[in-house]
């Protein structure tokens, strides 16, 4: 082990040692000062909202990536050891690589953040330990257990190879199933503030934790977060790819890391195509919990966010799509399939616009009256839930006729039945567009109940499609005649601006959602429970949340470049550790076994 | 000279970030602010002051002219003039002070001979006083023919700060009301339905449209609408004093607390 090596190992551990005796430390003395603490301390200059919002947006943005990109780097990982192709292993390495940069960073933010909450929010900090201090511990041992099983992972790299594979393995599985579980802990605290349950109205606990962690916000929650984490770690290391590509000086080291950026964006679109999904059922949840706070989110003060995140959802959308449309150029043989571009485009620009269609915007009285209600007569038609359902489903089937046409560009299927294969696809892809125009048409006959039971079947018409479409694909271009090798790094280097563009309008998406989950609380710490009496207590307006938000991803993005930058500089240093590695040149994204 | 690709990154995601802050500075920008409060922890209140502060509640935040009146009886709640002297021989063995804040921390513990159990716990939602305004309020009461001898220490600790945060404010309102018997009382005996239309429920067209009126306007105001229209101002383009102001004496407490839970489900 060099010296350097250590260094960093060393200072890792002290980071952690450091969080945890924080940790550890501020439950007692907070509660005992409980009496005679002022309930808020001002954080000088900037406040203490400030500091706690930029804090926690950073802890979380890191937080979402070591989380996420440790799942899709052992199904990598567990791909490569399956097909023994050996340049799966080095881009899973490569990919814990980036988590393990980032690791100590995310143990400082939090320690920093819970010195924030001790220091400057000390009335609420002693409120919410009176209910949670049991997690706290489990918190704390997780992640003990998180580290040292990610720093096996990683460094037992070489060490558990061969034979010992599968032990490696099952490190990578066991560091995911705690890095889940300090996810689900961390957003116990954070959904109890939004829906607290489990509680008496003095605010002690009723009975175990358990009814204040089981609340009606948490798992969907969990879902989404678990969701957006894989989405999140996707484009950052797809961000990574496209700076690694365009530093580039070799052919070599292009075609690897436009491979890289391929997978790591593949892993981003699968999982972004559900995560609608998932905040639709949180969204509900919110509604069945409190109307109020359900009202307050679509219709009330933040109605404009949700325009917002339409846009930047549709930025994804055509982001996603044109990368796969540039990708097809390092393909022969798909110049086939370009004449279908202009029209998959102008269904996602016309689901777009419905989505982008405001449902009901605050209106004064007067502008309410003369508009004859919340919703705007033209508007409003396009506005509703079922127009937009209607839209981001037919969103996801385009993208994914997309990527149907990229995988097949350079194939030319072998089997007889080829024709009977293509025109079933065809025919799902029609029937599941038809299912979700009928139900989005209909929706508007129904009672409002009646009509969340139709997403249902949209949903569920588009993932048969998807399934369907799939398995016929895989069997039909197996063994497949290739019209020529895809030519890894041949791709235009503005695809991997496509990359950067999706990692920051992620991220930045990520900042907007924050916001809105916590701003939906208005001025209350604990929804109902506990006011927030500081002078922050009012909930601030879009632009001051945006500038807030930008400056906080200017921030992370910086910090990111940095760690990047380190982890370049110790490859360096480390020359040849993993370097010997093969280039994805081979036909399609089949390398010939070893 | 070659720009490096870092910079080039970078002033490429600035432009996207800064696209996104801008539109979002360019659409109307809404504050979401708590509701005043009025504290008066630690501070040096006069006597006359605070009842004065205590007369503003009773007018305003605390809503509770929607039931009571003073020096006349109102149609779902006694009168409050002379509770003040009055209260001090309602429940043998409390004080003046004891049975005020009682009745409004606890109004179901005594109900006055007559009345229905309608008053709601003014420290919880919607109402959701805190403990000054609670001192405030007790001592107007106190002033209606009594003595103004209230301490804040004599408002429980538990009132209105649930969880040791300050005060608690409308979350959510919840009506002991039925809504069913509300809409049979729109459409029939309390006559709404042959000015108002209500979407597959009435069609009358000589006052506003009601089918959304809970999302464009607050309880309270539907509450005190139906009360007193002319207090509530008059919706432009419609005629003035036309709604009845009548409906506060037809009606009986149950009458109009079910029909306000109906109006609320109008969203
Ligand atoms: C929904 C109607 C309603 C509202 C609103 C309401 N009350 Fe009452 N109140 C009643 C009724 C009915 C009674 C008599 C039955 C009982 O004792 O609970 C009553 C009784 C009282 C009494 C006892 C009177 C006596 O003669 O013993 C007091 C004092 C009182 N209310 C004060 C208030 C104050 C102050 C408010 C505003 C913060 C308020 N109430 C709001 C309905 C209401
Ligand atoms: C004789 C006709 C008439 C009857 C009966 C009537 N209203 Fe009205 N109402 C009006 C008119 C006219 C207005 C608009 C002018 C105004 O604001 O006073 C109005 C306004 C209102 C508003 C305010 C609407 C807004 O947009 O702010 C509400 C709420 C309301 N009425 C509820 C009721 C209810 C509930 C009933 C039955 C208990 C009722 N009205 C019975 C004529 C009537």
């Amino acid at each position: 082990m060099t010296s350097a090596a250590t260094r960093r190992r060393v200072g890792h551990a002290a980071a952690t040692v450091l969080f945890l005796a924080v940790f550890t430390h501020a439950l007692p003395a907070a509660a005992q000062e409980l009496v005679r603490e002022p309930a808020y301390r001002a954080f000088p200059l900037i406040g203490s909202r400030l500091a706690v919002w930029a804090v926690a947006q950073l802890h979380l943005n890191f937080a979402a990536f070591i989380l996420g990109v440790p799942v899709f780097a052992v199904i990598i990982e567990i791909i490569g050891w399956w097909t023994g192709d050996p340049k799966y292993d080095w881009l899973s390495h490569e990919f814990v690589k980036l988590v393990f940069a980032a690791f100590s960073t995310t143990a400082l933010l939090g320690a920093l953040l819970l010195f924030l909450f001790v220091g400057f929010y000390p009335r609420f900090w002693a409120f919410m330990t009176n209910i949670f201090v049991t997690t706290y511990w489990i918190y704390a041992l997780l992640f003990f257990a998180e580290t040292f099983s990610v720093y096996l992972w990683y460094y037992g790299w070489n060490w558990l190879s061969g034979p010992r594979k599968w032990l490696h393995v099952s490190l990578g599985v066991v560091s995911n199933l705690f890095g889940i579980a300090i996810l689900f802990i961390a957003n116990s605290w954070l959904t109890f503030m939004m829906s607290p349950t489990g509680i008496t109205e003095s605010g002690a606990l009723k009975g175990s934790v358990w009814g204040a962690i089981h609340n009606a916000t948490w798992m969907p929650i969990n879902v989404h977060r678990l969701i957006a984490n894989l989405v999140f770690g996707g484009t950052i290391a797809g961000a990574y790819a496209a700076f690694r590509f365009l530093n580039a000086e070799t052919d070599d080291e292009r075609a690897r890391y436009d491979w890289m950026g391929y997978i790591a964006n593949f892993v981003a679109l699968s999982a972004f195509i559900v995560l609608p999904f998932a905040g639709y059922w949180l969204g509900r949840e919110i509604y069945a919990f409190n109307q109020t706070m359900g009202i307050t989110m679509m219709g009330g003060f933040m109605s404009w966010l949700w325009i917002i995140q339409a846009i930047l959802i549709g930025v994804l959308f055509f982001g996603n799509n044109y990368y796969l449309w540039l990708g097809m150029e390092r393909i022969p043989g798909s110049e086939r399939y370009r004449k279908y571009i202009p029209y998959m485009l102008s269904i996602l620009a016309l689901g777009f616009m419905v989505w982008a269609t405001p449902h009901s915007l605050i209106v004064t009285l007067q502008e309410a009256r003369a508009m004859g209600g919340t919703h705007h007569p033209l508007l409003g038609v396009f506005g509703v839930m079922s127009a937009k359902n209607t839209a981001v489903n037919l969103m996801i089937l385009t993208t994914f006729l997309s990527y149907v046409l990229y995988r097949r560009a350079n194939k030319l299927s072998i089997r007889s039945w080829v024709l009977t294969g293509m025109a079933v696809q065809w025919a799902a892809f029609v029937v599941a567009a038809a299912i979700v125009v009928f139900y989005g048409v209909y929706g508007y006959f129904v009672e409002s109940i009646v009509r969340i039971g139709f997403s249902v079947y949209q949903v569920g018409a588009v993932l048969g499609a998807i399934v369907l479409v799939m398995t016929i694909d895989v069997p039909m271009f197996r063994g497949a005649r290739s019209t020529g090798p895809i030519r890894w790094g041949q791709i235009p280097p503005r695809s991997q601006y496509v990359l950067i563009l999706l990692a920051v309008t992620f991220t930045w998406l990520m900042g907007l959602m924050g916001f809105a989950r916590s701003g939906i609380r208005q001025y209350w710490h604990v929804y109902g429970v506990m006011r927030d009496t500081s002078v922050d207590a009012v909930t601030p307006a879009l632009g001051y949340a945006s500038n807030m938000i930008t400056l906080v991803t200017i921030v992370f993005f910086a910090f990111v470049m940095f760690i990047f930058w380190l982890g370049g500089l110790s490859e360096r240093g480390e020359a040849g550790a993993h370097a010997p590695v093969v280039a994805p040149t081979g036909a399609g994204s089949r390398a010939p076994r070893r | 000279m070659r720009v490096p690709v870092g910079v080039k990154l970078s002033a490429f995601a600035l432009v996207i970030m800064g696209s996104y802050t801008y539109f979002a500075n360019s659409i109307p920008q809404i504050e979401s602010k708590p509701p005043a409060e009025l504290s008066l922890e630690g501070g040096d209140v006069s006597p006359a002051q605070l009842v004065k502060f205590g007369e503003e509640i009773f007018h305003t935040k605390g809503t509770c002219e929607i039931c009571h009146k003073i020096g006349e009886k109102g149609t779902r709640a006694p009168d409050l003039a002379g509770v003040g002297a009055r209260a001090a021989h309602r429940r043998p063995g409390s004080t003046a002070k004891q049975y005020l804040i009682e009745s409004l921390l606890e109004p179901q513990a005594y109900l006055v001979e007559g009345y229905p159990p309608i008053m709601p716990k003014v420290d919880k939602p919607p109402i959701g006083l805190n403990r000054s305004e609670l001192w405030a309020l007790v001592a107007f009461l106190e002033s209606l023919g009594g003595t103004v001898d209230v301490k804040l220490d004599d408002i429980p600790k538990t009132a209105g700060a649930p969880a040791g945060g300050g005060g608690t404010a409308a979350a959510e309102l919840t009506l002991p009301g039925d809504p069913k018997a509300g809409q049979a009382l729109f459409t029939g005996k309390a006559i709404c339905f042959t000015c108002h239309t209500v979407d597959k429920i009435a069609a009358g067209k000589i006052g506003p449209d009601l089918t959304q009126i809970a999302k464009i306007q607050t309880p309270q105001y539907i509450m005190a609408k139906v009360l007193n229209p002319a207090a509530m101002g008059t919706v432009p383009g419609y005629p003035k004093g036309v709604m009845p102001p009548t409906f506060g004496q037809m009606l009986t407490a149950k009458e109009y607390v079910d029909l306000v839970a109906f109006l609320l489900t109008l969203k």
